[in-house]
């Protein structure tokens, strides 16, 4: 690694103009959204060690909450000011940024070893379009349903997988009295987690696509019954009392305090069940996790994974050594060191939740996915995007039909989304 | 000065001519001087943005570069015909009527409680009932989420868990039907307070002997009231109806922050909420610009009217 | 008094009422700060409830103990006093030209002025950006202060003029005849005067400033710059929130808020009487 690092420098050295040039002090700017202190901690370090190496870089880190991140970017963005270095999920928003000339395309950096290194292909593929990429992830993950194994034994159910099994595990779970679902619908998100699973496991990539690229739409067959599965489910009240104003940090603590059976959450959530939990510890063994279940006739790769994760775009105006440092971010050693709060996104990480099964689960399930279906929530343009997750809500709140939930995100994205 | 010791021979009326004109020279420099950094900053920060949002609200723009695609006035179509714009129309008028009748009195009544008269610990009284009004609207947002929680061990769920037997936990932001009034309540615990201070304020203005000159001739408390305190407060009561009708339409942090963008369902969603929600968040910014003309439009049309109609009379002592 | 003696009943009542109504008005405020003190587990399962698993007083030690927290409170102090003092300058210079001198386009300036009590910020916040983008204020504290004051100016100016305006004329016909200048008039007699009312616009504004978020999130892209509002964000994660240090840090906003209004409390009140006494 380093030899090639090392080549690469004297390639870089050669073909510019001489080496005083390569010297000249350079700054970059590198928002992230890791706010947790050992989290934001560690960036810094690896920006430290850049700098000592290169001496005339100087790396100044912005840390920002989620929705600040979101609401400041967007206003630097539309003043035509981007960050050198900035989190980024990828998808529409990150083209649109693209086609606005407001990100850097660093393919001709990524070509090669570099893009050879990512495991999780399917996500890289999320920060390009067109040949061109403008970033790369650096944590990528899936969701999944988390479960209790004890309050599953004490009902007598088993793990289901179908979704007709699913339902039937549900009602057992309920008979016995155990809530079967944890959910935090106040926050709309997770509930479209339950929807987009069903559309994708009806529907499978071409649905979407179709849908995206306008040759279908959202109101085609999939997504329709996507709710009316979804109404199904909901019809049973399956979730916590009030899971409707509920936040999403609330629901992970009455699942950690093993009040509900089952939870659909990403990769993040045996850590916040725990930190949310009473007691601080979460369900501890009792964790377990399986894929969301196939359903029945559907056009969907059962194996198919529904989810997203965390990466890094360059800025339009962004320094060469911007490229580099994103490139040391996602070197294998930085990566494995970064699996304390990230599911690591390179090759040759297989082991590093060797004693972690739930996690490994999700890493297998993300790496050997025949097709990973990106939160549509990111992955579509925001005026869509929020239509989904307001969508899928009425359904939950029982106000809209699945026919009518899937017209209303027609008419966001006929709008949108261009042919 | 001694330039006019050279006009000796002058005449009167000339030199008088010459004064007036120095002073109207000098007065004019004078309000210059004093409404220039005030005004220029103004012009700068508010008017000139306003002006700017008209502009924008002519284009389909997602705020990159500049705005090109022109479209007229379809962002205004579109948005009179949205049914959530038609809601949130709805919500701020909700807001502004229950303010007008439920946290104006209650402030009023508090302000004569608290503001004069013998009571023990009125001191006391008055800093707990204010102190809700000092603090920031995300704060206040944030510490009633979880007042509010669905939770059975939240303040309110708790509380009345304790007196009613049987009581089910309630999730008081996930009903779209009551969420409006959820909201109300937690404005009215943050507001009031200011409302209550200006109303003191008014109060301290009547003098106590006019009132006690009534009570000597037999008028009861309420007759007092009804006819002493509340006419000489008049003015006060204008400002603040004004106030709070403003105030209810610019409602923006703690709906957005409480609400969760204006949930569920965008059952709660107001002008503001809703102007960042389609608005900014969703890149169509020319469409947030025309909820912004709207927005302007209807607080203008409201304060002209109200001050051509019923705060004229304190303006006419102008 | 002498109904209150006739009306002990009465008297139950209304001591009953104040405190009923104070029980809910200190309800959340106590949610907070038993919130400060407990784990982020105690929080989300029971949101109110006493500490029981010990006092977790390392939410405030954290808080208190790092370098950010200080810097933020010393760029709040920053930005509450340069908007205090621009307003108030400012303010009681137009509310002075608007009350007592007259001239040609007064009413009409005055009216464009009360255009801005019409708009909240956050209703023009893209222009206001590109504004602020412009003028080359971003990393400023003017970035942010400059457009507080314009924001805060129409609600001062109406203060401070009903004010100005209860003076009477004589005081000021009295002040010219021995000799003062209008800007000594002002300055020297029309100032001190108006010492409460500046008092309530300024506390005004102090709770406005010292609680605004908005603006500095959009003009401060160096941290260092930021104000005690934002520095809530450090708790908050897109995975993951830290409760019980929030409430940590809510509490700690909210004391001296509560101080100060305490300071102030006195002055609001005969400050907002000024333009009221012609009833």
């Amino acid at each position: 690694m380093r030899k090639y690092l090392f080549l690469m420098l004297m390639l870089v050295l050669s073909l510019s103009l001489g080496a005083a040039s390569a010297q000249e002090p350079v700054t970059i700017d590198w928002w992230h959204i890791s706010t947790e202190t050992s989290q934001a901690a560690y960036w810094q370090q690896l920006a430290d060690a850049y700098m000592a190496a290169n001496p005339n870089v100087t790396i100044n880190i912005t840390v920002l909450e989620n929705a600040a991140f979101k609401q400041r970017l967007t206003t630097v963005m539309q003043a035509g000011d981007p960050p050198d270095l900035f989190q980024s999920w990828g998808g529409a928003v990150l083209w649109t940024y693209a086609d606005n000339g407001l990100v850097r395309n660093i393919a001709p950096e990524l070509e090669g070893e570099w893009k050879d290194s990512f495991a999780a292909q399917a996500a890289l593929e999320l920060f390009g379009q067109n040949g061109e990429y403008y970033g790369v992830p650096v944590s990528w993950g899936a969701v999944g349903m988390f479960y209790n194994k004890s309050l599953f034994e004490k009902a007598g159910v088993e793990i289901p997988t179908t979704w007709d099994e699913f339902l039937g595990v549900v009602q057992t779970l309920k008979d016995a009295g155990i809530t079967p679902i944890a959910l935090g619908e106040g926050e709309k998100w997770p509930g479209h987690f339950w929807w987009v699973y069903l559309a994708t496991r009806l529907g499978g990539q071409e649905a979407f696509l179709k849908a995206y690229d306008r040759s279908g739409s959202f109101t085609d067959e999939p997504f329709v019954k996507a709710g009316e599965y979804l109404k199904q489910l909901v019809d049973m009240e399956p979730f916590n009392a009030g899971f409707l104003g509920m936040t999403h940090p609330e629901s992970e603590g009455v699942f950690g305090n093993g009040e509900a059976a089952m939870m659909l959450m990403g990769q993040w959530a045996p850590d916040a069940q725990a930190q949310y939990s009473a007691d601080g510890q979460g369900i501890g063994d009792d964790l377990g996790w399986f894929p969301f279940p196939a359903v029945e006739g559907g056009l969907g790769h059962p194996d198919d994974v529904f989810g997203g994760g965390d990466g890094f775009a360059v800025g339009a105006n962004a320094p060469d050594e911007a490229v580099d440092f994103l490139k040391f971010l996602t070197n294998e050693e930085n990566q494995r060191g970064s699996a304390f709060f990230l599911v690591p996104v390179v090759k040759g990480l297989d082991d590093v939740f060797a004693d972690d099964p739930v996690m490994q689960s999700i890493l297998t399930a993300r790496d050997s996915a025949p097709y990973f279906q990106m939160y549509y929530d990111q992955f579509l343009p925001p005026a869509v995007g929020s239509a989904v997750n307001d969508a899928v809500e009425t359904i939950f709140a029982g106000v809209a039909s699945p026919e009518e939930a899937a017209q209303a995100i027609e008419e966001a994205a006929a709008m949108e989304l261009s042919q | 000065m001694s330039i006019s010791r050279f006009r000796v021979l002058s005449t009167p009326y000339e030199q008088a001519q010459t004064d007036r004109r120095r002073r109207q020279w000098d007065k004019a420099l004078f309000v210059a001087l004093f409404t220039l950094p005030g005004m220029s900053l103004f012009f700068l920060f508010v008017l000139i943005p306003i002006m700017q949002s008209a502009y924008f609200s002519l284009y389909d723009w997602n705020g990159f570069g500049p705005p090109t695609k022109f479209i007229e006035f379809d962002n205004y179509t579109r948005l009179l015909n949205h049914s959530i714009f038609q809601t949130a129309l709805v919500n701020s008028f909700t807001l502004m009527i229950l303010s007008l009748t439920i946290q104006l009195p209650l402030a009023l009544s508090l302000a004569l409680l608290v503001g004069r008269g013998k009571l023990h610990g009125k001191k006391f009284f008055r800093t707990v009932l204010f102190v809700p009004y000092v603090f920031s609207e995300v704060i206040t947002a944030i510490i009633w989420r979880y007042v509010l929680s669905p939770n059975e061990g939240a303040l309110l769920n708790a509380l009345l868990g304790a007196v009613i037997p049987n009581f089910q936990p309630v999730g008081w932001l996930a009903d779209r039907h009551t969420v409006i009034y959820v909201l109300f309540a937690v404005l009215t615990w943050k507001y009031f307070g200011f409302h209550m201070i200006l109303y003191m304020a008014g109060l301290q203005g009547i003098p106590a002997d006019l009132e006690d000159a009534a009570r000597v001739d037999g008028g009861t408390e309420w007759q007092v009231l009804r006819f002493i305190t509340l006419p000489l407060l008049g003015s006060t009561i204008r400002l603040t109806v004004f106030l709070s009708v403003l105030g209810s339409f610019q409602q923006f942090v703690l709906a957005w922050v409480l609400t969760n963008e204006g949930g569920p369902v965008n059952a709660s969603q107001l002008i503001a909420t809703y102007l960042y929600k389609f608005g900014i968040t969703q890149l169509k910014l020319g469409y947030g610009s025309a909820v912004a003309v709207v927005f302007f439009a209807i607080t203008l049309v409201f304060s002209l009217g109200y001050q051509r109609m019923i705060m004229r009379r304190d303006y006419a002592a102008n | 008094m002498l109904s209150q003696q006739r009306q002990p009943v009465q008297n139950v009542f209304k001591y009953g009422f104040l405190i009923a109504l104070c029980l809910v008005i200190m309800g959340p405020v106590v949610t907070a700060v038993l919130g400060s003190i407990r784990t982020n587990g105690e929080f989300m399962t029971t949101p109110f409830g006493l500490p029981r698993q010990g006092i977790q007083w390392q939410n405030y030690g954290d808080i208190l103990g790092s370098r950010s927290f200080w810097n933020s409170l010393f760029n709040s102090i920053i930005i509450t006093a340069g908007v205090t003092g621009l307003n108030i300058a400012l303010g009681s210079m137009l509310a002075f030209v608007f009350s007592r001198i007259s001239f040609r386009g007064r009413g009409l300036l005055f009216n464009i002025l009360m255009i801005g009590l019409l708009f909240p910020l956050v209703v023009a916040i893209l222009p206001i950006f590109i504004q602020v983008r412009q003028l080359n204020l971003i990393n400023s504290m003017f970035g942010v202060i400059l457009p507080l004051v314009a924001f805060g100016l129409p609600g001062s100016v109406i203060i401070l003029r009903n004010f100005f305006i209860s003076i009477p004329g004589e005081l000021e016909d009295a002040s010219y005849i021995d000799g003062c200048s209008t800007f000594g008039f002002f300055r020297h007699i029309l100032m001190p005067m108006a010492r409460p009312a500046l008092l309530a616009v300024a506390t005004l504004q102090v709770i406005a400033s010292w609680n605004e978020y908005f603006l500095p999130l959009l003009v401060f892209t160096d941290p260092a710059l930021w104000p005690l509002p934002l520095g809530i964000m450090q708790f908050q994660g897109q995975y993951g929130t830290d409760y019980a240090r929030i409430m940590a840090y809510v509490t700690l906003l909210i004391i001296p808020a509560v101080v100060f209004y305490l300071f102030a409390e006195k002055y609001i009140v005969t400050g907002l009487t000024g333009g009221e006494l012609k009833g």
